[in-house]
């Protein structure tokens, strides 16, 4: 927040500056869909993904870090976690200038106000608490920052970017966070309203967005550049980070999103219907790999040989990929007459059975279902050991 | 399957062949006593088809004592339309063969063929036993087993379920009841076999979601509450900051010093107007103390007019008192004058009175003393002979005590004599004409006779002494006894001056007679002189005494007047007397008070003159004047002043009730108590920002949220355990209700035949009675007509006949059942139903011969007479032997 002297507005003027935009790194998000050793890496990741962006803007030779809110997943994270954050951006020296989103907003007291009484926000960091322009030395900047400090708001907090001067020839940056009016899917974040094109009302050169975790222009200076570390299945073009240069002449800036997640995350859907399709997921399922993130939803149906087959996969993909979600739950299971012989169903056994995938179609599908794999795995069981 | 033939060698008690050929295909009766062999001909078939040949086990076979026999059963039967021949030999010699047909088979070969074809396994190990009997177990009932039904009916159930299931053409499943127990050992892993209750790891997966639901509720309203506070902090400080810039306790403070400064104010005009309050009061007291010596003067000379006024009526009223005790002074003179007169009546009237009541009197006394002196001189008399009397009383006196002594002194002594007489030597002598001698100091002579009672020397002159002495011991003692008593009796006589107790006696009669004159001497005198003589004597003087006293009092009464006849009574006397006296003291009375009336009117008018004078002498001082006019003037002028300190305090108090001094009062505390609350406020709001933000910062450092992701994480992963485990449990338990329905509907599929054919049997028992038959095609209940309606009991509570019956006509149901089913069927009855009554037992032969139809029954019998309307002709054991 240290508010700089003019600076030789000419010079900075001439030269291009390179910015990296980054928003919603929802530190401290833990993942509980997962296995907890799976959600242990994922949680982990979210650190590793903000040395790799320091790493990367370091190798980039970017002027500064526009952080647009959302750094922290809540208020209330432990001391240790913000002290990690912070030093997980030590690599990169340059200026890093952040507001607060709606997840880690400025209030009274909030995780900003723990983070400075910690020490822990080391002095190329600087917090925007509060809507006034801040004038960064180098490079030369003016900074229009609308940080929020309440956790919702229902008023534009970037209205008041139209009416501040700041020094001629200084680019103006806008930093904000919330929902841009109107381009964005109904219901989404509707809260904290951005009104759609503010960069061009507020003689922005470029407006740094954060709360969408995917990465999205919204208009020709306005973006919105996504979560660095995916952290969700439905987060399209997210993992980016965006580097922004200015070329100091006003003109529209040059935007380039630059993956920098880890994980890959996924919604696989799966439907069986013939048993190649089988061998399709099978083999689909097998090309998982250690950044894979998956969720697995098979529908259709197959025989007991192709049931085996699908878990068998599954199982052994479990192993491979950081996490499988798998729902099988839409799967029918449609026992051959071959199946039958083979596992011996005869007798009541056979009736039961045969009641079984019937039900499947029933009010109570999905119980008949489970019924029917369990019967089929005691059955093949007890065959297997009479093989033996 | 019919045997034909059976032959057995070296069997146990056969140790010579035994054949059995020509068996009928239906009944065949063998009859023997006991030991006779049927249960090894039973024992023997049961061997041939259950026991290896190889076996080790089977030493009971062997005959008694015959080490090196090899137990060898020969059966021929018909089975499966080819007709066999077995032929097995054990221990010794190991074989076992059987032609089926035209084929040939050996060994373990053969045995297990007939396994499989009659339904029964081989031990793997040792002896056959029951549990591997299969159905042959069942259709052959040991010596006294035909009751126990469910135990065989247990371990044939899987071989009768596999021959039904070919009969019926339905598929039981080959291992539906391991896959049932797999899935129902499952499905209670995880829910309660009883109530389907959750349990072990599903129960704890709930419980850990739930705790951790709790948990993150918990959480969550910590969040809230910290959001809370967070949002109370920015509000406590937006407030602060106004209060800071605006400090509204400022103005409150300058309000209360101005209306302080008002009160101050009017407190002086307060303070004023007290002292001119003060003022007046003490001109009011100055103008009532002039006002009282006005009054004063004035009552002096009303005083003064009155006191002249009271003299006058005091000098009016002293002369009438004067006057008035003048005249009650003349009536009481003339009052005392006559009751004078009367007094002097009164006294002659009393001395004429005295005169006459004295000499009556006097002539009294003179008469009385006359009396007196007769009575005294009498009395002396008879005094004068009682003197004489006693003194000869005193003279011939003695104590009654002193003549009993005398005379018991006298009675001793004669009986001491007594004794001594008895006691004493009797001397008795009888002296020649002259001749003395002296006994003791006495001479004696001639005859006499002498008691001698002491030693005493006899003398006899001229020849010598004779000492005798008395033989008796105690006479010295009565001798001395003797002594004693005469001489207290001479001393008493002595004493008494008397010569013997005779003296004695006549002096104590004239005693006796003495006292009585006494005694009449004494009452006559008693009569004469109560009081005694000298009482009698004075009473005598004194009379004589007041007799010339009376004398002497008449004698000195004055001479008695001439009129003395007409003076009145001294009653009328007293009257008059008392009547002047009253009238005078009444008169005395008035002038009395009279004159104590004309004494006090004499003091008040003495005291009118001072109390006039001295009122007169007040109204004379000289300065009086002066000082009444000064008391005047002095009113005047106090009166003046007083009425211009009132203007003033009307003045004084209409100011302080304009400024009203206790709503100033009111303001002053008003405007103090606004401004002390509100700077109270801000130091409060300051002291809750610093205490808020304390612990908010305390609050952050446990990171709420960090805690709340972890738990909700712990959450999501505790649901996804639950409800898969929720599935499972679901699914199994849905499987499990699906396999038993199917397995039950199953067997009740397979009981209906069963059912029939046991009914076929049962109503010649028990006419409309019913055998339930449960899930192992065990008999159940049986329900049958008792006294009162339907009774249903259980198998196992009927008596053991009955048992014993159901469990023959259960098993031929059995047979006829897997006759159907195109098994072998051979039933064997070693000494059955022997526990039936003859009704029952007629039953069950119709229902065995109607079995035989349909079976091969071979039947052992001790009791050939109870089965001799079979039909079949018994073979005795016996003679089979033979």
């Amino acid at each position: 927040m240290s508010q700089s002297p003019a600076v030789p507005i000419d010079s900075a003027r001439l030269s291009v500056i390179k910015l990296l935009h980054t928003a919603d790194w929802q530190i401290g998000k833990l993942f509980g869909q997962f296995e907890p050793d799976e959600a242990a890496i994922l949680a982990e990741a979210r650190f590793t993904t903000i040395e790799r962006l320091a790493r990367l803007a370091t190798d980039q030779g970017v002027d500064a870090i526009l952080v647009a809110g959302d750094v922290f997943d809540a208020q209330g994270v432990a001391d240790k976690t913000i002290h990690r954050l912070f030093h997980a951006m030590a690599g990169f020296t340059g200026p890093w200038l952040m507001i607060p989103g709606n997840h880690d907003a400025g209030l009274a007291e909030s995780v900003w106000t723990r983070a400075f009484r910690l020490g822990a926000i080391p002095p190329n960091v600087t917090l925007c608490l509060k809507p006034e322009p801040l004038i960064v030395a180098a490079p030369a900047l003016a900074i229009l920052p609308a940080p929020l400090t309440q956790r919702i708001t229902h008023a534009d907090l970037t209205e008041w970017f139209a009416g501040a001067e700041t020094p001629a020839g200084l680019p103006r940056i806008g930093l904000a966070h919330g929902s841009v009016q109107g381009i964005l899917a109904d219901g989404i974040d509707s809260s904290n309203p951005i009104a759609a094109g503010r960069a061009v009302q507020a003689r922005l050169d470029y407006l740094a967005l954060g709360d969408w975790h995917g990465t999205k222009q919204v208009d020709e200076r306005c973006w919105y550049a996504g979560t660095p570390e995916t952290d969700r299945f439905k987060a399209n073009d997210s993992g980016q980070a965006l580097l922004v240069e200015l070329d100091g002449a006003g003109g529209p800036p040059r935007v380039t999103p630059i993956a920098c997640g880890q994980y890959r995350w996924q919604i696989e859907t799966l439907t069986l219907q013939v048993p190649s399709d089988v061998d399709q997921a099978v083999e689909r399922i097998a090309a998982y790999g250690p950044f894979d993130v998956v969720q697995l939803d098979v529908s259709g149906q197959t025989d007991l040989a192709g049931h085996r087959r699908l878990f068998e996969a599954i199982g052994k993909a479990r192993g491979k990929a950081r996490s499988l979600l798998a729902d099988l739950a839409a799967l029918r299971l449609e026992p051959t007459d071959d199946d039958i012989a083979d596992i011996q169903a005869d007798g009541y056994l056979g009736e039961v059975l045969a009641e079984l995938r019937a039900g499947q179609d029933g009010p109570d599908g999905e119980v008949a279902r489970d019924a029917l794999a369990l019967l089929a795995g005691l059955l093949d069981e007890r065959r297997a050991g009479a093989a033996r | 399957m019919k045997l034909t033939r059976l032959r057995i060698e070296q069997f146990r008690q056969f140790r010579r062949p035994l054949e059995i050929a020509a068996l009928e295909p239906g009944l065949n009766l063998f009859t023997g006593p006991n030991e006779a062999g049927k249960s090894t001909i039973v024992a023997a078939i049961r061997a041939a088809f259950f026991e290896r040949h190889r076996s080790g086990s089977v030493d009971e076979l062997r005959p008694w004592g015959d080490a090196s026999a090899s137990p060898t059963v020969e059966l021929e039967f018909d089975l499966g339309g080819e007709h066999c021949r077995l032929t097995k030999s054990f221990l010794h010699k190991k074989r076992c063969e059987l032609q089926w047909g035209r084929q040939h088979l050996d060994g373990a070969e053969a045995e297990d063929r007939l396994a499989d074809l009659l339904g029964f396994r081989h031990a793997n190990k040792g002896v056959s036993k029951a549990e591997h009997w299969g159905i042959p177990g069942l259709l052959w009932i040991a010596q006294g087993t035909a009751h126990d039904i469910r135990d065989p009916v247990l371990h044939a159930t899987d071989h009768l379920r596999r021959a039904l299931n070919e009969s019926l053409g339905a598929v039981a499943s080959s291992g539906g009841d391991e896959v049932l127990a797999k899935v129902e050992a499952a499905r209670n892993e995880l829910l309660t076999a009883s109530t389907s209750a959750p349990r072990a790891a599903y129960a704890e997966a709930l419980k850990n979601e739930s705790v951790l639901d709790a948990a993150l509720q918990a959480t969550d309203a910590d969040i809230a509450a910290y959001r809370r506070q967070v949002d109370s902090l920015a509000a406590l400080r937006r407030e602060h900051a106004a209060d800071e810039a605006e400090q509204p306790w400022r103005d409150f403070r300058a309000r209360e010093q101005d209306a302080a400064a008002r009160l101050t104010a009017i407190q002086d005009v307060e303070r004023e107007l007290a002292a001119a309050r003060q003022q007046a009061g003490q001109f009011d007291e100055r103008l009532r103390l002039l006002r009282s010596q006005l009054d004063n003067f004035a009552g002096q000379e009303q005083d003064a007019r009155q006191r002249r006024a009271a003299l006058e009526t005091a000098r009016e009223q002293l002369a009438e008192a004067t006057r008035r005790a003048g005249q009650w002074q003349g009536q009481h003179a003339e009052a005392a004058a006559r009751f004078e007169a009367a007094r002097h009546g009164l006294r002659l009237a009393r001395q004429e009175d005295t005169r006459r009541s004295l000499a009556a009197q006097l002539a009294e006394l003179r008469q009385k003393a006359r009396d007196t002196g007769a009575r005294l001189a009498e009395a002396e008399a008879v005094n004068a002979s009682l003197r004489e009397l006693q003194k000869q009383a005193a003279s011939a006196e003695i104590a009654d005590s002193d003549v009993a002594s005398l005379r018991e002194q006298q009675r001793r002594l004669d009986e001491i004599r007594i004794q001594q007489a008895a006691a004493a030597t009797r001397l008795r002598f009888a002296l020649d004409e002259g001749q003395t001698i002296r006994i003791g100091d006495e001479t004696v002579s001639g005859s006499s006779e002498r008691q001698l009672v002491d030693a005493t020397i006899i003398e006899l002159p001229g020849l010598g002494r004779l000492a005798i002495a008395p033989g008796g011991l105690d006479l010295p003692a009565l001798r001395r006894a003797a002594a004693e008593l005469g001489d207290r009796q001479s001393a008493l006589l002595q004493r008494l001056g008397l010569a013997s107790l005779d003296a004695a006696e006549a002096r104590h009669q004239a005693q006796r007679l003495l006292a009585g004159d006494i005694r009449a001497a004494t009452a006559s005198l008693k009569s004469l002189a109560p009081r005694g003589l000298d009482a009698l004597r004075g009473e005598c003087d004194a009379q004589l005494a007041r007799a010339r006293e009376t004398e002497n009092a008449l004698a000195q009464l004055p001479p008695a007047p001439a009129d003395a006849a007409s003076l009145p009574g001294i009653a009328q006397a007293e009257s008059a007397e008392d009547a002047a006296r009253h009238a005078v003291e009444q008169l005395a009375g008035q002038l009395n008070q009279a004159r104590l009336a004309a004494g006090n009117a004499d003091t008040s008018y003495a005291a009118a003159t001072r109390e006039a004078a001295a009122a007169q002498a007040q109204l004379d001082v000289p300065e009086r004047a002066a000082r009444l006019a000064a008391a005047n003037a002095g009113l005047t002028d106090a009166l003046a002043q007083q009425a211009a300190l009132a203007a003033r305090i009307e003045t004084l108090n209409r100011q302080v009730e304009a400024a009203r001094p206790d709503f100033l009062k009111q303001d002053v505390e008003r405007y103090r108590r606004s401004a002390e609350q509100h700077e109270k406020r801000f130091a409060e709001r300051r002291d809750a920002l610093l205490k808020l933000d304390v612990e908010l910062q305390a609050a952050g450092a446990l990171g709420l949220d960090d805690r709340r992701a972890e738990i909700e994480r712990d959450l999501a992963q505790a649901r996804r355990r639950s409800t898969e485990l929720r599935r499972r449990a679901v699914a199994l338990d849905h499987l499990l209700t699906l396999l038993r329905a199917k397995r039950r509907s199953l067997t009740l599929r397979l009981q209906a035949p069963l059912q029939k054919h046991l009914n076929r049997y049962l109503q010649l028992l028990f006419p409309q009675a019913s055998l339930e038959i449960d899930e192992n095609l065990s008999p159940g209940p049986l329900t049958r007509n008792g006294s009162q309606g339907p009774e249903t009991g259980d198998f196992e509570t009927l008596s053991f006949g009955a048992r014993e019956q159901m469990g023959v006509i259960s098993r031929l149901a059995y047979a006829d059942l897997l006759k159907e089913a195109g098994r072998p069927t051979l039933v064997i009855l070693d000494d059955a139903l022997v526990h039936s009554d003859a009704a029952r037992l007629a039953q069950m032969k119709r229902v065995l011969f109607d079995a035989a139809t349909r079976h091969q029954i071979l039947l052992f019998s001790c009791h050939p007479e109870k089965w001799r309307d079979l039909g079949v002709t018994a073979r005795s054991l016996e003679s089979l032997k033979a």
